[in-house]
């Protein structure tokens, strides 16, 4: 089974580094990390911290995009071009299929984070320092949010065209980064049963700033091992009862 | 000695547009292939041949009755061990090498790297497309991915071929390879289940056929049976088409 799932993760890696759509991106990416260092000239107070920030959130901003977009036609583009056929024909079952979809597109996702991380540790190095620990764990934890992402996108995939898909990615994502403001307005409205739904939609949606630690990476503030363990935990959780959810989809589907 | 196929008052059921009309593919479908036959599966378009196909392979859920390969329920992946599988216009991954795509079809049913290693290469020079084994398919011509479809197929040796209108589309040429091909398994004692429109292939290939049409199996037995008195196989089928006038036998509920 293990070599099954292997060889499915490894050969959706091998389309994705072979696509030039993934390159294209990944050029722009570094081209935006690498004029973080352009912001210090037009910036006043703490130069470096904002080179840092910048570059950190590029490196943020790209791999989600990278994850959305990769993501959302993960399972429909190989319905929709029908190379599913020729997969699912042999002894393999849809939950393996779609579980070995994702693990190929987080090998890929992790080798484009890798490569942006080299990109800012190479410039921060030449400009100012060697970056703090601080600074890797924070790409650990927006590894793990691009887990939870892609497996979203992944859900998606499973039924619905990548346009469509792209929307409600979107959606979770922008939601998932309001999370806490939803518990905070929640909490201050007057009707109980209006806040009963807002800490209702607190607990179901995700909440993608528990895996945003970058401001206390730039400002190199110590960082309670609980929380980077809780989110781990959490992302992991979360990650792995979406992707249940998308082989449950993909099980009843009949492949047209 | 159980059947390679086997199917009991099988049936599929669509729904269709936004009221969820429903649209019936397939109904009623009962028969045994047995191990070592040849067996045509013939009908015009939409006579639910390849959603007969497609049930037997996992990518439909049947809405009635059931079906095995082997004894085995063709919900279970495992059933699918023994079997190869053309389906109609077969698209691959367009980044990858014939070697590659053919490598990995080799790691989904667990061979042995030597092993795959070998069946990749004879298969390749088998189909006349070793200068080719490096170029990615994207490159290749229609005839040419048909024949990487053939490969995948016959990859593992499988005890059961099903080919979903494996004729389709080819040039003579093309024609006459995966004949021979299909003949060479047929040879070998392997059971071979195909689909197709051209009558002439079907005739030259299998020892029995059923003829589908509207969903609904009209004839099925030893083809020299199912001809009987009349010319061939092609006006057997047309005097079938002619014999469903009505609408909901044309698949409409």
């Amino acid at each position: 089974m293990i070599r099954k799932l292997w060889a499915l993760a490894h050969n959706t890696f091998r389309e994705a580094v072979r696509d030039r759509i993934l390159y294209s991106i990944l050029f722009f990416a570094v081209g935006v990390i690498a004029l973080s260092l352009v912001t210090q000239e037009i910036t006043v107070g703490d130069r470096d911290k904002v080179v840092r920030s910048v570059g950190l959130g590029a490196v943020a901003a790209f791999g989600s995009i990278m994850s959305m977009f990769l993501g959302i036609s993960l399972v429909w583009g190989e319905v929709e071009k029908k190379t599913v056929y020729t997969i699912l024909s042999k002894p393999i079952s849809r939950w393996m299929f779609v579980l070995g979809k994702y693990l190929g597109m987080m090998m890929t996702l992790s080798v484009v984070v890798a490569i942006m991380g080299l990109v800012y540790t190479v410039l921060l190095s030449a400009q100012q320092t060697f970056p703090p620990a601080i600074v890797y764990v924070s790409m650990g934890l927006l590894m793990v949010e691009l887990m939870l992402l892609t497996s979203w996108a992944t859900l998606f995939s499973t039924y619905s065209a990548p346009t469509t898909a792209a929307g409600f990615t979107l959606a979770v994502f922008v939601i998932g980064h309001l999370a806490d403001d939803i518990w905070l307005y929640g909490s201050q409205l007057e009707s109980p049963a209006a806040r009963a739904i807002a800490r209702a939609l607190y607990w179901v949606l995700p909440n993608f700033e528990m895996f945003n630690i970058r401001a206390q990476a730039v400002h190199e503030m110590a960082i309670p091992w609980p929380v980077v363990v809780g989110g781990l935990g959490y992302g992991l959780m979360y990650s792995a009862g979406v992707l249940c959810c998308a082989m449950w989809v993909f099980e009843r589907r009949d492949l047209k | 000695m159980t059947p390679a196929i086997s199917t009991q008052n099988l049936g599929k059921t669509y729904r269709v547009g936004f009221f969820m009309r429903r649209v019936r593919g397939l109904h009623d479908l009962t028969l045994d292939v047995q191990p070592g036959e040849a067996f045509g599966l013939i009908g015009p378009n939409g006579a639910g041949k390849t959603t007969a196909i497609k049930i037997l392979m996992g990518l439909h859920r049947s809405t009635e009755g059931a079906a095995q390969l082997f004894g085995v329920d063709v919900g279970v992946p495992a059933s699918r061990q023994r079997v190869g599988f053309l389906p109609e216009r077969p698209y691959f991954y367009a980044h990858l090498t014939a070697r590659e795509v053919l490598h990995f079809y080799g790691q989904l049913f667990g061979m042995p790297k030597a092993l795959r290693h070998q069946r990749v290469e004879m298969l390749i020079e088998r189909v006349a497309l070793t200068r080719f084994a490096d170029v990615t398919l994207a490159k290749y011509s229609k005839g040419m991915l048909q024949r990487v479809g053939l490969c995948q197929a016959l990859l593992h040796d499988p005890d059961l071929i099903v080919l979903d209108e494996p004729m389709s589309g080819l040039d003579p040429l093309g024609r006459a390879l995966v004949r021979d091909l299909i003949l060479e398994q047929r040879a070998a004692g392997k059971t071979v289940f195909f689909s197709s429109h051209i009558l002439s292939d079907v005739e030259a290939i299998c020892d029995r056929v059923a003829i589908l049409v509207g969903g609904e199996l009209r004839e099925c037995g030893l083809i020299a049976d199912v001809v009987a008195d009349r010319e061939n196989l092609e006006a057997v089928l047309l005097g079938e088409m002619a014999a469903v006038t009505d609408e909901s036998a044309l698949g409409v509920l």
